[in-house]
């Protein structure tokens, strides 16, 4: 698994592709259009692409989409 | 609501809102047959009881061989409570039919496939009372929820079905539909706290406690709810007020 496809899979869960620049280091609660179906959507996505399954108290371990990675990719 | 001398099966008795239900029960008076899959967690449950007399029975409601074996050995009842469940919040583009699947077989296949076995073995004394723990979100839309809340839109279903059907044997069927109730299937699922919070403020009278949904319960095991069948009842701290 890569940080650039792990970006892209991150993007495609925001009905509207976020207008700022998304990069590893984004915080991404800060991201406009973040919400909790996107919370949900991204825990999806990482259980299908990375049969990784996530709880509500990992993914608030992480802050950007960088520290995410490295939850799953530990989980892996 | 004494349950004196009555008889009750609670299914999915071992955690969660089961086990407080199981406790609560025992300390009306009434004699407990506590199924579950998990058994450590079931001696648990069966610990935490008052009186005497007692009986667990270890058995998985998704697996049809292992539920015929478990009602053979049950003596007559007087009452049922269905509260075995599984949720998964899945935003609808990522539902499967095989995760819908897994939540139907437990939240709706598994206690049905109970409830004919009781009928059959004709193990439901007259008047006995048959109550199912659905969801506030199987009459409410909330994002996340398809195969949870639909999967309790089926139990609501039945439960309207199994009452007029049983009401000549004098068997009543009623549905309990909490809101959000802190227990431990909550926190293991993957909503998160602040997810958690921003509901909370949707509750007037705050989330509930399984203690809350368990006098609903009593109720409706005791001869007080005699004339209640069919019935679908809201627990939700006026959160479908508003």
């Amino acid at each position: 698994m890569d940080i650039k496809g792990f970006i892209e899979n991150f993007i495609e869960q925001f009905e509207d592709e976020p207008t700022c620049e998304i990069t590893a280091e984004s915080v991404f609660r800060d991201i406009d259009g973040w919400s909790s179906i996107v919370a949900l959507s991204v825990m999806s996505m990482i259980d299908d692409e990375y049969d990784v399954q996530l709880n509500a108290s990992e993914m608030r371990q992480a802050n950007t989409i960088q520290e995410l990675f490295d939850i799953v990719s530990a989980k892996q | 609501m004494s349950l004196l001398g009555k008889h009750i099966l609670v299914v999915g008795a071992s955690s969660g809102m089961g086990r407080v239900f199981s406790r609560m029960i025992s300390e009306e008076g009434g004699t407990l047959s506590v199924l579950a899959r998990n058994e450590e967690r079931l001696n648990a449950t069966l610990s935490e009881l008052s009186g005497e007399g007692h009986t667990k029975v270890v058995c998985d409601i998704t697996n049809e061989d292992q539920v015929k074996e478990a009602v053979g050995q049950m003596s007559p009842l007087d009452g049922v409570v269905f509260c075995a469940g599984i949720s998964e919040y899945v935003p609808v583009k990522f539902v499967s039919t095989e995760k819908i699947e897994k939540i139907f077989q437990t939240n709706y296949f598994g206690h049905i496939s109970v409830l004919r076995m009781l009928l059959k073995k004709k193990l439901l004394n007259k008047g006995a009372s048959l109550v199912f723990i659905s969801s506030l979100s199987s009459v409410v839309g909330v994002p996340g929820t398809l195969m949870y809340a639909s999967s309790k839109a089926a139990i609501n279903s039945a439960v309207k079905v199994l009452a007029s059907e049983l009401a000549p044997q004098q068997m009543r069927v009623n549905a309990i539909c909490p809101g959000i109730v802190k227990t431990e299937m909550l926190s293991a699922t993957n909503l998160s706290e602040e997810q958690f919070a921003e509901q909370e403020k949707n509750y007037p009278l705050g989330l509930g406690t399984p203690e809350d949904v368990g006098y609903a319960v009593l109720y409706h095991l005791s001869d007080g709810s005699r004339w209640l069948t069919g019935n679908i009842m809201i627990l939700d701290g006026g959160n479908s007020l508003q």
